[in-house]
């Protein structure tokens, strides 16, 4: 187990009548335990050059609830840089010229899109499947169970897929954010088929998506060059 | 005009293959100027005793004109010393993230009007895990502070 700490001090001489200063050292554990945290992103940087909200870390790639740590800050000089940090669509606030942030993460996961395509018949020789940009092609005549195979063989690069039966395949998103719904039915048109047998791919939505509301993203004040430094201690 | 300095130390001497050692400091200044943040809730000490969220900062009025664009500063901190027990920290309904017993936040607040359309107003709440009490420090570093009018009716 790693041991980090965290300390932070504010002080100020002459905000109050009496001086303000005060430190806190804060030991950085998984949730609930005396456990450090044993996984980060490592310190990074990001420069922007344009107006464009960026994401810097997506919630469903973390375990949710968890004593996650993110520590921000806006490395440049000139005052009017700053960065609006936005939970999801909710502003934050704004890191401006040398500002630091370092706060608790609750990485809440939203719910992954998830369908089935059911084959069944007979496959032909250049019969096609296609789907998020990946076309099968058979070089002979299958069945439903060598259809299924070679779909879930082939890699997707926005879901993952299963066999959950010798003929059905189960698609899920790699990224609850993607909020499409694949078309249902025999001639769907997200997952489309041809044939010049009889087979069939029947496409049944086993759920529907829910976009996480907990990314962490950044958006620059101007097309100027902005640095963002960033790190993220998670579970 | 006030100085006050922000300054935050990360080490780790075990976390990667080489030692973490990061320190930062900033000082606190109004929104794209050299003048320093003037204005304060003060430090607040709390003790609570139930599960119920409350608004950390209802003296401030959110998403008026005065803090458009303004610099505001937020530290939270769990003075619990059971590791168990935990703060959600919402904004504006959206959770940010769990203090756990000794865990704090520093954070830049827009104090914005909700984009989720409700009647948020950006508000930082605190909901502890548990009601058998546990005691927070926070306060707000800001300026252009605005309270509310006697009687004010808040949507």
């Amino acid at each position: 187990m790693a041991s980090t700490s965290a300390t932070i001090t504010l002080a100020s001489a002459d905000m109050l009548s009496d001086s303000l200063s005060f430190t806190t050292t804060a030991a950085l554990t998984t949730a609930g335990t005396a456990t450090g945290l044993s996984n980060t992103s490592g310190l990074a940087r990001k420069t922007t050059v344009s107006t464009d909200q960026y994401t810097l870390y997506l919630a469903d790639e973390y375990t949710a609830d968890a004593a996650n740590k993110i520590y921000l800050k806006n490395t440049e000089s000139t005052a009017t840089l700053f960065f609006t940090v936005t939970i999801d669509d909710e502003p934050m606030g704004r890191l401006y010229a040398g500002d630091w942030a370092f706060f608790p993460w609750s990485a809440t996961n939203g719910t992954k899109a998830a369908f089935s395509v059911t084959f069944a018949a007979t496959w032909a020789d250049g019969d096609t499947a296609v789907f998020d940009g990946v076309t099968i092609t058979l070089g002979a005549t299958e069945t439903t169970a060598a259809m299924t195979d070679l779909v879930v063989a082939a890699k997707y690069p926005n879901f993952t897929v299963v066999e959950t039966s010798a003929s059905v395949a189960t698609f899920t998103a790699k990224d609850s954010n993607d909020l499409s719904l694949i078309e249902e039915g025999t001639t769907s048109d997200d997952y489309v088929i041809t044939t010049g047998g009889n087979g069939t791919g029947t496409v049944a939505r086993t759920v529907a998506p829910v976009a996480s509301a907990n990314d962490i993203k950044i958006t620059p004040s101007t097309t100027a060059s902005h640095t963002l430094e960033h790190m993220l201690f998670h579970e | 005009m006030a100085v006050t300095t922000a300054s935050l130390t990360i080490t780790s001497s075990d976390l990667v293959g080489d030692a973490l050692s990061l320190t930062t400091t900033n000082t606190l200044k109004k929104a794209n100027k050299i003048e320093g943040l003037d204005q304060t809730t003060g430090m607040n000490v709390a003790y609570l005793t139930s599960v119920a969220s409350i608004d950390l900062f209802p003296a401030l009025v959110e998403g008026s004109l005065a803090f458009t664009g303004k610099s505001s500063w937020v530290y939270i901190c769990n003075k619990s010393t059971d590791e168990t027990e935990f703060a959600l920290i919402t904004i504006g309904g959206i959770n940010i993230g769990r203090l756990y017993g000794g865990d704090y936040l520093w954070m830049p607040w827009s104090m914005k009007e909700s984009a989720n359309a409700d009647n948020h107003h950006g508000d930082i709440e605190l909901k502890p895990s548990v009601a058998t009490g546990m005691f927070f420090d926070w306060i707000c570093i800001n300026e252009g502070t605005e309270h509310h009018a006697v009687d004010l009716a808040i949507s």
